[in-house]
C-alpha cells in the first residue's frame, strides 16, 4: 500500500513538474489563459500530493486537531 | 442519537429529517475512506465557504481598480482588463468561479448543518446569521453579472426591475432608489458597484455574527482544501474563460431576449419565463422567512419529543466553585461567563475564589461539556448527575 | 482471558450507533465491556474514569465522533486532551496507559468500532495484572455539608 502511495507522490511531482514547465511556457508566449490554467493544475497537483503525504504518515493533522 | 434513529421519531417530516441525517452521516463514512477525518472537506464546508469569500475578496481589490463604472466605459474597462492586462481575464475568471463556489459551500454547510440537527435550540444564532449571509451572497452575485454591463446585465437591470415594480407601494420608490433616477444613467453604474462592494463588506459584519456564540469557530479549512479550491478555481479560470460567452456591449437600441445561464445565481431570473415578476418576488420572500423559521417551526418540539437526551441546562454548584475558569474555556457555545465572586465558597479549594461561573440559560445547549471540564465538582446537568454516572460505573464494574 | 477483564466504555448518544451491537448494558460481542451512554464524550470527567480504573475496572475508554464531527463541535478533541492528560498523571502512579482510551467513531462505524474495541482489550489482556482494586476510592458525591447547611436552627 505504501509503494502505491510512494509511486503516486512521485508521479504527481512529475506531473507538477510539467505544469510548472506549462506555466513558463504560457508566460513566455503571452498566453494568458493557458499560463494561469496551469497555475491550477499545479495547485491541484500538490493538493493532491499533500493527501498522498498524509496517507503515508509524513505530515500529520496540526497539532490541535491531532 | 441512536435513541433518535432507532423509531422514537414519528410523523412523516421526523422521519425524513432522521433518514437525512443517517444519509449525511453515511456520506461522511465514504468520504472518510478516502481523506483522513481531519482533511474530510464536509467536516469544513463552513471554512470552504470562508477561503472562496477570501479568494473573492483578493481578486475583486485587483478589478477594482481596472473598473470604470460608468454606461459607456465599463464594457469597454471590463474588455480591457480581460484582454491587454496580464492574466487580468485569469483574475476574472478566478472572482467568477469562486463566487460559485461560495454558493456551492454555503448551501453544503447549510444542508449539512439542517441534517445533523446543528441549527436546533440554543443554536438559531448562527443558522438565523447564515440566513442574512445567504441573502447577501446571492444578492452581490447578481449585481456582479450587472456590472459588466453586456446586453445579459442590461437585460438582468431591466427584468430586476420589473420585479422592484411588482412590490406593492414601495415599488416605484425602490425602482427610483435602484436605478438612480428615472431612467438608467451612468449613476445607475456607480450605485450597482456600490452595491456589489458596499454588502460585501457587510458580509464581515455578518460574520461576526455568525461566529459570536462559538468559541475556536473552524474558520478555514485545511491545507488540502485550501490547494484544492484555490487551484480548481485558477484551472476553470484557464481552461474555461469567462471570454468565452461572448455577449455584446449593451446598447440603448438593443433589447436582447435570452442570454447565457448560470445556475447558483441566476435561477430567479430563469423563473420569470413561467412566473409574474410579483410571483417571483413573494416566492424570494417566502424562501428566506422560510429559511428563518426553520429552526422554530421544523423542530420536532422539545428534545424529549425528538428522542435525545435532555440533560437540562448545566447548572453551577455555587458553593464549589473555585473560579478556575477551565469551564469558561471549553464550553464550545460561549454560554459560560465569570462573574465577580459574590462571596467565598463552602469549600476548602473554594474560599479564597475571585471569580464565579455563571451559565447563560438561553446559550446552553446541554452538551455537558463543562461538566468534564470542571475539576472541582462545581457542574452539573440535573437531569444526570454525577451521582447517576457513578452508580453505572459502580454497578458496571461489580457486574 | 479476554472474558474476565473488565471494562467500562463511557460512550456519546451521537457516536456509535449502540443498538445492534449491545444489549443490558454490554457489548454483544465482547461481554467484558460494559457501556455507559453519556450525552457527549466532553461530558466525562476524567475522575470518573480514574475512580472506575479503582474500584477495579481493567480499562476504561471514551468513544466520541469522529475528529471534526463532534455535534457540539469540540467535545472529543477536549476529550482526547483530557485524556491525555490523565494518563500522564497516572502514568505517575505506575497505571499503563494502555488502560485509558480513546476512539472516535461515527453511527454507521459499528463495525470499525468493535474491532476497535477488540484491540483495546486484547492490549490489556497482554499487560501484567492490575493491582486489586483499591476500597472504592471516594464517596459517590463529594460536596460539602449539602442540605442540612440551611437546616440548622
Ligand atoms: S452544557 Fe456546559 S459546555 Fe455545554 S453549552 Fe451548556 S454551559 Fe456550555
Ligand atoms: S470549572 Fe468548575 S470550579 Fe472552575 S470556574 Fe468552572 S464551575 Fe467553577
Amino acid at each position: 500500500m505504501r509503494s502505491i502511495y510512494v509511486v503516486g507522490i512521485v508521479v504527481l511531482s512529475g506531473l507538477s513538474l510539467l505544469f510548472a514547465v506549462g506555466i513558463i511556457y504560457g508566460e513566455a508566449t503571452d498566453q494568458w489563459f493557458l499560463g494561469g490554467g496551469f497555475v491550477g493544475a499545479l495547485l491541484i497537483a500538490y493538493s493532491f500530493i499533500v493527501l498522498l503525504l498524509r496517507q503515508v504518515g509524513l505530515i500529520g493533522p496540526r497539532k490541535t486537531e491531532r | 442519537m441512536s435513541t433518535v434513529a432507532t423509531g422514537q421519531a414519528s410523523g412523516r417530516y421526523a422521519r425524513l429529517m432522521t433518514s437525512l441525517l443517517r444519509g449525511t452521516l453515511r456520506l461522511d463514512v465514504l468520504v472518510n475512506k478516502l481523506y483522513p477525518t481531519d482533511f474530510n472537506p464536509l467536516y469544513y464546508t463552513g471554512g470552504l465557504s470562508n477561503l472562496f469569500l477570501f479568494t473573492l475578496v483578493l481578486s475583486g481589490i485587483f478589478l477594482f481598480f481596472y473598473y470604470d463604472a460608468s454606461l459607456g466605459e465599463s464594457f469597454a474597462s471590463v474588455q480591457y482588463l480581460t484582454d491587454r492586462v496580464p492574466y487580468g481575464g485569469i483574475v476574472r475568471g478566478v472572482h467568477r468561479y469562486a463566487a460559485d463556489g461560495f454558493i456551492v459551500g454555503i448551501l453544503l454547510h447549510l444542508l449539512r448543518n439542517w441534517f445533523t440537527d446543528r441549527h436546533l435550540f440554543a443554536r438559531d444564532n448562527p443558522w438565523i446569521s447564515g440566513m442574512f449571509l445567504l441573502l447577501f451572497a446571492g444578492f452581490i452575485g447578481f449585481t456582479g453579472y450587472q456590472l459588466v454591463w453586456d446586453e445579459r446585465a442590461q437585460l438582468l437591470t431591466s427584468m430586476f426591475v420589473a420585479m422592484l415594480r411588482s412590490i406593492p407601494a414601495a415599488g416605484a420608490a425602490l425602482t427610483r432608489l435602484f436605478i438612480g433616477g428615472v431612467g438608467i444613467s451612468d449613476g445607475t453604474l456607480v450605485r450597482i458597484l456600490f452595491l456589489h462592494i458596499g454588502p460585501a463588506t457587510a458580509l464581515y459584519v455578518f460574520l461576526w455574527w455568525h461566529y459570536v456564540r462559538q468559541r475556536h469557530p473552524k474558520i478555514w479549512p485545511p491545507g488540502v482544501w485550501v490547494l484544492f479550491c484555490v487551484g480548481l478555481v485558477f484551472l476553470l479560470a484557464g481552461a474555461v474563460p469567462v471570454t468565452r460567452e461572448t455577449i455584446p456591449a449593451a446598447t440603448p437600441a438593443a433589447s436582447p431576449t435570452r442570454f447565457p445561464m448560470d445556475v447558483f445565481f441566476l435561477i430567479p431570473f430563469w423563473l420569470l419565463n413561467f412566473l409574474p415578476a410579483g410571483v417571483v418576488v413573494l416566492l424570494l420572500v417566502a424562501l428566506f422567512v422560510g429559511g428563518l423559521a426553520i429552526p422554530y417551526a421544523s423542530r420536532r418540539e422539545t428534545p424529549v419529543e425528538m428522542g435525545v437526551r435532555h440533560s437540562g441546562v448545566a447548572q453551577v454548584i455555587d458553593g464549589n466553585c473555585t473560579g478556575c475558569e477551565l469551564c469558561y474555556y471549553d464550553c464550545p457555545y460561549n454560554a459560560i461567563v465569570m462573574v465577580p465572586s459574590p462571596g467565598p465558597g463552602l469549600s476548602k479549594a473554594a474560599a479564597n475564589r475571585s471569580l464565579l461561573a455563571v451559565v447563560i440559560e438561553s446559550r446552553c445547549v446541554e452538551c455537558g461539556i463543562c461538566i468534564g471540564a470542571c475539576p472541582f465538582e462545581a457542574l452539573e446537568l440535573p437531569k444526570f448527575l454525577e451521582r447517576d454516572v457513578l452508580r453505572q460505573v459502580g454497578e458496571a464494574v461489580q457486574a | 482471558m479476554t472474558q474476565t477483564l473488565k471494562v467500562v466504555g463511557f460512550i456519546c448518544d451521537w457516536s456509535v450507533d449502540l443498538a445492534p451491537l449491545s444489549d443490558g448494558g454490554r457489548l454483544r460481542e465482547v461481554p467484558g465491556v460494559r457501556v455507559i451512554r453519556v450525552p457527549c464524550s466532553g461530558f466525562v470527567r476524567p475522575n470518573w474514569l480514574e475512580d472506575a480504573l479503582n474500584r477495579g475496572a481493567d480499562g476504561v475508554f471514551v468513544t466520541g465522533c469522529p475528529y471534526g464531527d463532534c455535534l457540539n463541535r469540540e467535545g472529543n478533541f477536549l476529550m482526547r486532551d483530557r485524556i491525555d492528560q490523565l494518563r500522564r498523571r497516572l502514568q505517575r502512579r505506575k497505571v499503563d496507559p494502555a488502560r485509558i482510551g480513546m476512539l472516535a467513531f461515527g453511527l454507521h462505524d459499528g463495525a470499525s468500532f468493535l474491532a476497535e474495541v477488540k484491540a483495546f482489550v486484547d492490549r490489556i489482556a497482554a499487560l501484567p495484572p492490575a493491582p486489586p482494586a483499591r476500597a472504592a476510592g471516594r464517596a459517590a458525591v463529594t460536596q460539602p455539608a449539602q442540605a442540612s447547611e440551611g437546616e440548622r436552627p
